[in-house]
């Protein structure tokens, strides 16, 4: 994975695949959420859909969503697909295994508005998932201390559940 | 004003016959192809706005069919979404590298893919 000269956010330049392997691995489907009290490396692929990752460094517990919509409206099934569902399962998921909410840390990837007739569009979805995400931390006063947000690409995110690291690949 | 056009293409009439029920319920004109050949074939023949594609087909699979769309001037900009039960990292990097603008993966969920239509057609 490589920092990107266009980086607003957490790229990081060394590549996770060396400190991955000392981790379990786990992919993170759309629409799910993965929490652990073990260490590991959770990949997942972002276009418009947002992930929030949140840890605590002090119990080294975290975890991360990826959800696809911003919010539920009622209609349909409440699930984590939905910005507001993921973000307070993942909190709960989170505290039931012992992460002190006045610890946790924030980061915030995807987002993306991939169609270049539509990028300047205000609303596009990827930024309803973004705004959404942003409230929600804001609400729940949890510090966000890394973001890559928006922009034209999907991306390949990794994210370490214990110490918060992150890396982004460009798609 | 014209519908805008929506072409889907999948080799089963079971997600084919969901997406246009899902769809009717917007006001589109929705045209239909079963393998990645005939929906290169329709995209060039029908100028759509936007494309769902399956990714595992007979005769041309929907990577081949979207790499073609890309290499076409007449279908380069035409917003393609990936619709497909092929959920895992690679299939997905594979699909963006491809050039499609989203996935959505099978089963379908209709808030999702409407949602994501009305917001690769700027509604």
């Amino acid at each position: 994975m490589h920092p990107s000269s266009k980086s607003i956010s957490d790229r990081r330049a060394s590549s996770p695949t060396d400190e991955a392997s000392k981790r379990a691995s786990a992919y993170l489907h759309p629409g799910q959420l993965f929490v652990s009290a073990d260490s590991h490396a959770v990949t997942t692929i972002l276009g418009s859909c947002v992930a929030v990752c949140l840890w605590d460094p002090v119990t080294r517990i975290g975890g991360i969503n990826h959800f696809l919509l911003p919010t539920f409206s009622g209609a349909g099934i409440a699930s984590p697909r939905f910005g507001n569902i993921a973000v307070k399962e993942l909190l709960d998921q989170l505290a039931q295994l012992g992460g002190q909410k006045r610890n946790l840390l924030a980061k915030l990837f995807g987002g993306a508005c991939v169609l270049e007739a539509f990028r300047q569009r205000q609303h596009h979805l990827g930024m309803q998932n973004i705004e959404v995400a942003r409230e929600l931390l804001q609400s729940e006063s949890i510090p966000l201390v890394g973001h890559d947000v928006g922009g034209q690409r999907g991306r390949k995110l990794i994210f370490h559940t214990d110490d918060g690291a992150a890396w982004v690949k460009v798609l | 004003m014209t519908a805008r056009k929506i072409l889907l293409v999948d080799d089963s009439e079971t997600i084919l016959q969901m997406e246009q029920m899902i769809l009717a319920k917007e006001s589109y004109e929705l045209l239909v192809a079963r393998d990645g050949a005939e929906g290169l074939a329709r995209a060039l023949e029908c100028n759509p706005d936007l494309i769902l594609m399956d990714v595992v087909m007979p005769r041309m699979g929907g990577f081949e069919a979207l790499r073609q769309l890309r290499g076409n001037q007449r279908t380069r900009t035409v917003p393609v979404v990936m619709v497909t039960t092929k959920a895992e990292a690679e299939s997905i990097e594979t699909g963006y590298a491809s050039g499609c603008n989203d996935y959505i993966v099978k089963p379908i969920d209709s808030i999702e893919l409407i949602a994501k239509v009305r917001d690769l057609l700027g509604d």
